[in-house]
């Protein structure tokens, strides 16, 4: 099994208390109006007397997918799947700041950032996991919601997490745009109806759909013709060519 | 459980040991860890820093009252962030919203520069920039002044929940002033009576190994107490049962088994409903009450009006569930406990209220066992006293003495301080020096404040920011912050988790021209003729504290925090009580000569005043897990999650008044009134409006909250617990109104 | 033999600095197509990016010489405005009876012969043709249009990255997508020139000339009729060749 470093979730521990988001901002510099991570709520709108449990606070971030959409959307390959840790990356010197993966992903994981105008979400800290450290969100969790670690080495407290439940493990997919995420809750993780439908934009679609098969079409055209003259030129006339005058410039002087 | 003293020693490298659990990435942990090791040197920090590679400083979290352990990350000289040190167990090894946002307060373009004077009137906000040299001077002169004119306990001192604030404390008591309050007569020290007068001893509570808590009066999943609100969600994974009793639909009531919106001040009448089935059921060890509890026949009889059918018509909340849950708490006893609370600066009767929550504890049989109510913990830090000369001019005692029963003697009581001030009975007190405090914004009645200041000849503000109440200051101070300070030791107890010791050293130098107060203080007892009082330093001071504790400076040095593996539970076992009785008393026999109630009585809560019953409401303040009062709403990466307060009201009341979600609103009491941001929510009762602590502030040096939202000390009342002198914050009515409408 | 002035040398400067700006910018470019769309498939991309240090030092690359193109081509103008009017008016002016039959007619020439003319009847004869042939004209309309539209998209793509907020970002996906159809069609036009001008050997005088700027009368008269009918009267100076003199045409 290849690395995937992932994030095993027990939303039921907690408690909204926003750390995940202050940490997240600090360690990565995320600019004023944006964060890299959240906490969903769902709350009872009305809730009764003398119940339980009538609000449940899921955190997350980007769920570094398995068949991510932001990839697909991406023109450059500035965003890609890194098959060394099974992370979504971004390389910020390739991104132009196209903004095509944005709507791309259905968890609203990326944004735009305002200085470096490029993509940005959730890396697990690549600087500081580099240090030894977990990523800050991880790191600073007062109930430990979030568990971090690559699910495929059998000896990581996220892979045993995940083995410890098997068969209640659950993914925050629309059915419409399943990502395949590598961001797995324990059972009964609310709310689940908060991802919307992954969309590539209009160039990008136009791009891939006739774009892409429409030029290359025309340069096979041109590339044909080309073959074409050549072969005429070269090949069938090449015993009456031997002037270096073939017959488009014979009819010519004859005009 | 492990043993603290065996992890500290193994964790050398706070950031290598969790990861390595977590993670799994043996290879790169192991690969990193000799650099981080590097890094925690201290000698080379500094070093490692000026070479732009990352070093690591041990502190302790200042951004609210709990002292989380942390670790600084500084490169370049800069704080680039605050890490938890997985070594604090008292916090689990966590730093919250705020304490993360600590790099923020320290950087903050609002802090305070330069030492300031103020030129104009009184929050007119005219300042004229002073040097250290004229502001000591100044301070020195006054102190001396006012010592003359009015005698020494005409300076009243005010320290706010600071690891310097004991300096404070101590000039006081060299200076010769007796006149000292702290932040805790407006938070907490309603509850702490309570249980010091049924036990002996303020406990902690052990929810970690408890199977049932009862929450009333307290939202440990909002307002964070280390290491109770992350206990609480471990207990609950392990099946433990949490039941919540809140006016408001909290986090902690979302995440509660039961929550019960019951009628606000009326928690006592289901505490005396428990008491009575605990009792008429038999349902407590009759062998431990009978040996270590006092009054219980008194209890009995006291508690056979209080019926839950009784208490359903006072709570809201149906008779038979109040009976249910007394059989639930009680089954599960002694690893069961009504939660103690922290902030009981709610009702005019707080002390009686908790007292009843301690009697329920005392049922259960739960003192000093696993999951239940903890005495405190051996830590072994010492304490440094002062020599301190007699002024023979000086008072007999407090100005605020006398007034209520059981005061305590060394908090006072900031509202009933207050009134001396303004009435200037029972004599003149006309200085004050106030560190990192903010009364302007915590303290109910505004206005009764402003007054009290406007008494004083001379107001001197040691703070990070210019509070409301130094916005109102004579001369204010600029102070470092916690991450640019060397600090003394403190102890701490993590309920059953730990009992530590904690400091600080210094993550950067102290920016622009503040000084720590140690150092103002130090200097002005020079002037004062006080020097032989503040002739050590911080280290020494450490050492006289630490004396008893072999070897715990290297520890600290080592690993951020120490820890004394002393006895956790059983600490009564072959003791008495530290009661008059010398058992847990159920019936208070001091009471009696104070003139109180032995057992507590049940009063209902006030109605509104019926001129405005049809538009009243009771108003509740509270705070979630990003605010720490006024000291961390002008934070700018907290100012971002929490831009504002808002006053919440359910749908149905402002349907009644024709207010709308989203609108601007006047809110207005008896004694004051202000604006804000109307919520309609059904989380909240109808005969109830809720709003945050910390906004609406006055001082124009407060950028992000000056003017914004609602100040809950302009509309709350100045009552106070007839018992302490503790500020009752949840007795004021106030009337809603749409903002710039018809009032 | 009289000698005619095709190109000054700032032409032939202009020619060959667009020319080999071009080339790398196509050869820079594709590599920054990823793998999944690039027409060449993964191994080129990789190949570019490993080169540059990475897709940023590619793309960097590629910014840099993109921006050196559109600089040689403000300067080529500031210049030479009147050449360049002079080209633009030559390029765009467009006989339609005369140049797209003869448009037609030498495409099937060139590919099948001239048979399938032969075979409805047509003659196999061209029309005359001016300084540009039809050919010419259509490969420097697609050039002159191409290169507008990716200089275009290409400063938007820039602007991405040094001004645009996020509000804007529908620019850049759209200039993503026309910049890529410009390419293609740019490249499209440059096979066939290429082949034209360079390896077709009746070109020959031709493509010398884009080096030594003349051409001889003989192929002046064959190939551009119009042209040298025009000119043929003028006198040669003092290098014998017959100067474009632009001036006069105006």
């Amino acid at each position: 099994m290849k690395p995937q470093l992932a994030m095993v979730i027990d939303s039921a521990k907690c408690m909204d208390c926003k750390g995940c988001m202050v940490a997240c901002k600090v360690a990565n510099e995320v600019p004023g109006g944006h964060f890299r991570n959240w906490i969903k709520v769902k709350e009872v709108a009305e809730p009764r007397p003398g119940r339980g449990r009538q609000g449940h606070f899921q955190p997350g971030a980007c769920m570094h997918c398995d068949k991510p959409m932001c990839v697909d959307a991406c023109p450059t390959g500035a965003t890609f799947k890194d098959p060394k840790d099974g992370t979504v990356k971004i390389d910020r010197a390739l991104c132009i700041g196209c903004g095509n993966c944005i709507p791309a992903c259905p968890y609203g994981a990326r944004y735009r950032h305002p200085v470096l105008k490029v993509a940005d979400k959730c890396d697990y800290c690549p600087e500081r996991r580099e240090r030894g450290l977990l990523p800050a969100c991880v790191d600073t969790c007062p109930t430990k919601a979030r568990v971090f670690g690559d699910i495929a080495d059998p000896d990581s407290e996220a892979a045993r997490l995940l083995a410890a439940n098997q068969g209640r493990i659950a993914r925050v997919v629309r059915a419409d745009s399943d990502t395949k995420p590598n961001m797995f809750y324990l059972a009964d993780t609310a709310p689940a109806d908060w991802p919307h439908k992954a969309s590539i934009t209009p160039p990008m679609l136009a791009l891939t759909k006739w774009a892409l098969p429409g030029v290359s079409a025309l340069i096979g055209l041109a590339a044909a013709g080309v073959a074409a003259m050549a072969a005429r030129r070269f090949l069938i006339e090449r015993d009456g060519g031997g002037s270096g005058h073939g017959p488009g410039h014979g009819t010519e002087k004859e005009g | 459980m492990s043993d603290p003293m065996n992890s500290a020693r193994q964790g050398f490298d706070p950031g290598r040991r969790n990861f390595l659990k977590a993670a799994g990435l043996l290879g790169a942990g192991a690969a990193a860890s000799p650099r981080v090791l590097r890094a925690l040197a201290p000698a080379e920090a500094q070093a490692a820093s000026v070479r732009g590679e990352e070093s690591s400083v041990f502190s302790a979290c200042d951004m609210c009252f709990n002292r989380c352990g942390l670790i600084a990350r500084v490169r370049g000289g800069r704080v680039t962030k605050l890490d938890p040190n997985p070594l604090f167990t008292k916090s689990r090894g966590m730093l919250c919203a705020r304490g993360q946002a600590g790099v923020a307060q320290l950087y903050d373009s609002d802090r305070l520069k330069t030492p300031l004077l103020r030129q104009g009137a009184r929050g007119e906000g005219k300042w004229k920039r002073i040097s250290w040299d004229e502001a000591i001077a100044l301070l020195s002169a006054k102190l001396e002044e006012i010592g003359k004119k009015y005698t020494r306990c005409g300076m009243l001192f005010s320290a706010g929940a600071d690891m310097q604030s004991a300096f404070v404390n101590r000039f006081a008591e060299v200076y010769g002033s007796f006149n000292v309050t702290s932040h805790e007569s407006l938070c907490l020290i309603s509850g702490n009576r309570a249980f010091l007068d049924t036990f002996g001893e303020v406990p902690f509570a052990d929810v970690l190994n408890s199977r049932y808590v009862i929450m009333a009066g307290a939202n440990r999943f909002e307002a964070l107490v280390t290491p109770d609100s992350m206990d609480m969600v471990e207990a609950m994974k392990g099946g433990a049962k949490l039941v919540v009793l809140d006016p408001r639909f909290t986090k902690t009531a979302a995440m509660a088994d039961e929550w019960w919106p019951i009628r606000p001040g009326t928690d006592m009448a289901f505490m005396l409903a428990l008491c009575n089935v605990i009792i008429n059921e038999k349902l407590y060890d009759e062998r431990w009450v009978a040996e270590k509890t006092f009054g219980l026949p008194e209890l009995h009889e006291h508690v056979s009006a209080y019926t839950p059918e009784w208490a359903a018509q006072e709570t809201g909340i149906p008779g038979p569930e109040i009976a249910r849950i007394a059989r639930e708490l009680a089954a599960a006893a002694p690893a069961s406990l009504v939660y103690p609370g922290r902030r009981t600066s709610d009702y005019e009767n707080s002390t009686q209220i908790r007292r009843s929550f301690a009697i329920v504890n005392a049922l259960l049989g739960n003192w000093d066992k696993p999951g239940g109510l903890l005495a405190a913990r051996q830590v072994g830090v010492k304490p440094v006293p002062a020599d301190a000369p007699w002024y023979d001019d000086n008072p007999e005692t407090r100005v605020d003495a006398h007034l209520v029963p059981l005061m305590f003697e060394e908090e006072g009581s900031f509202v009933l301080t207050r009134e001396a001030v303004i009435t200037g009975e029972p004599y003149p007190v006309k200085g004050w020096f106030v560190y990192k405090t903010n009364p302007m914004q915590t303290a109910p009645d505004r206005t009764r404040t402003l007054e009290m200041v406007k008494a004083m000849e001379f107001v001197c503000v040691v703070d990070i920011q210019m509070s409301d109440t130094a916005w109102m200051a004579d001369l204010v101070l600029p102070a470092p912050s916690y991450l640019e300070r060397k600090d003394p030791c403190q102890a701490l107890q993590g309920s059953s988790a730990c009992a530590c010791v904690v400091t600080r050293e210094p993550a950067v130098p102290a920016m622009f021209e503040s000084r720590p107060v140690f150092d103002v203080l130090k200097e002005v007892a020079g002037r004062l003729d006080l020097a032989e009082h503040f002739d050590f330093t911080i280290e020494e001071y450490r050492a006289k504290q630490l004396a008893a504790l072999n070897g715990a400076a290297d520890v600290l040095a080592r690993d951020g925090v120490y820890y004394n593996p002393s006895k956790v539970y059983g600490i009564y076992d072959n003791m008495g009580y530290k009661t008059k009785s010398a058992k847990i008393e159920l019936y208070n026999q001091r009471y009696i000569t104070a003139g109180l109630d032995p057992l507590p009585v049940y009063a209902p809560p006030k109605s509104p005043p019926k001129e405005i019953a049809d538009s009243a409401f009771r108003m509740v303040v509270g705070r979630s897990a990003l605010v720490t009062q006024s000291s961390s709403t002008n934070n700018a990466l907290l100012h971002e999650l929490v831009p504002t307060n808002t006053l919440w009201m359910h749908p149905a009341a402002a349907a009644r008044l024709g207010l709308k979600d989203g609108e601007m609103v006047r809110v207005k009491s008896p004694v004051g009134e202000g604006t804000q941001k109307l919520h309609v929510t059904a989380h909240i009762r109808e005969d109830t409006v809720y709003t945050e602590t910390g906004f609406g502030a006055l001082s124009k040096g407060l950028s992000r909250i000056n003017g914004n939202g609602l100040c809950i000390a302009a509309v709350l009342e100045g009552k106070y617990d007839s018992v302490t002198g503790n500020a009752a914050m949840h007795e004021t009515f106030v009337s809603v109104t749409k903002a710039g409408g018809a009032a | 033999m009289k000698r005619f002035e095709r190109h000054t040398r700032l032409d032939i400067a202009i020619h060959w600095g667009n020319a080999a700006l071009w080339l790398l910018l196509m050869l820079t470019g594709l590599g920054l197509i990823k793998a999944e769309y690039n027409p060449l498939g993964g191994w080129y991309p990789a190949l570019l990016r490993a080169m540059f240090g990475g897709g940023g030092g590619l793309l960097l690359a590629h910014e840099i010489l993109g921006g050196l193109w559109i600089l040689c081509l403000l300067l080529y103008l500031g210049q030479n405005p009147r050449g360049a009017a002079f080209f633009l008016r030559q390029v765009f002016a467009v006989d339609l009876a005369r140049d797209v039959l003869w448009m037609v007619k030498k495409m099937v020439l060139m590919t099948l012969g001239p048979k399938p003319l032969k075979m409805i009847g047509l003659s196999t004869d061209l029309p005359p043709q001016g300084f540009y042939n039809m050919g010419q004209k259509a490969f420097a309309q697609a050039a002159v249009a191409g290169g507008f539209g990716l200089a275009l998209t290409g400063l938007i793509m820039v602007w991405s990255q040094i001004g645009l907020g996020a509000e804007s970002t529908w620019l850049v996906s759209w200039a993503i997508l026309l910049h890529w159809i410009f390419a293609g069609l740019t490249f499209a036009g440059l096979l066939v020139h290429v082949y034209m001008a360079a390896v077709n050997p009746e070109e020959r005088p031709g493509f010398r000339s884009m080096f030594t700027g003349w051409v001889p009368e003989d192929y002046a008269e064959h190939h551009h009729a119009l042209w040298h009918a025009e000119v043929r009267e003028q006198l040669p100076d003092e290098r014998g060749i017959v100067p474009q003199r632009l001036g006069d045409r105006e």
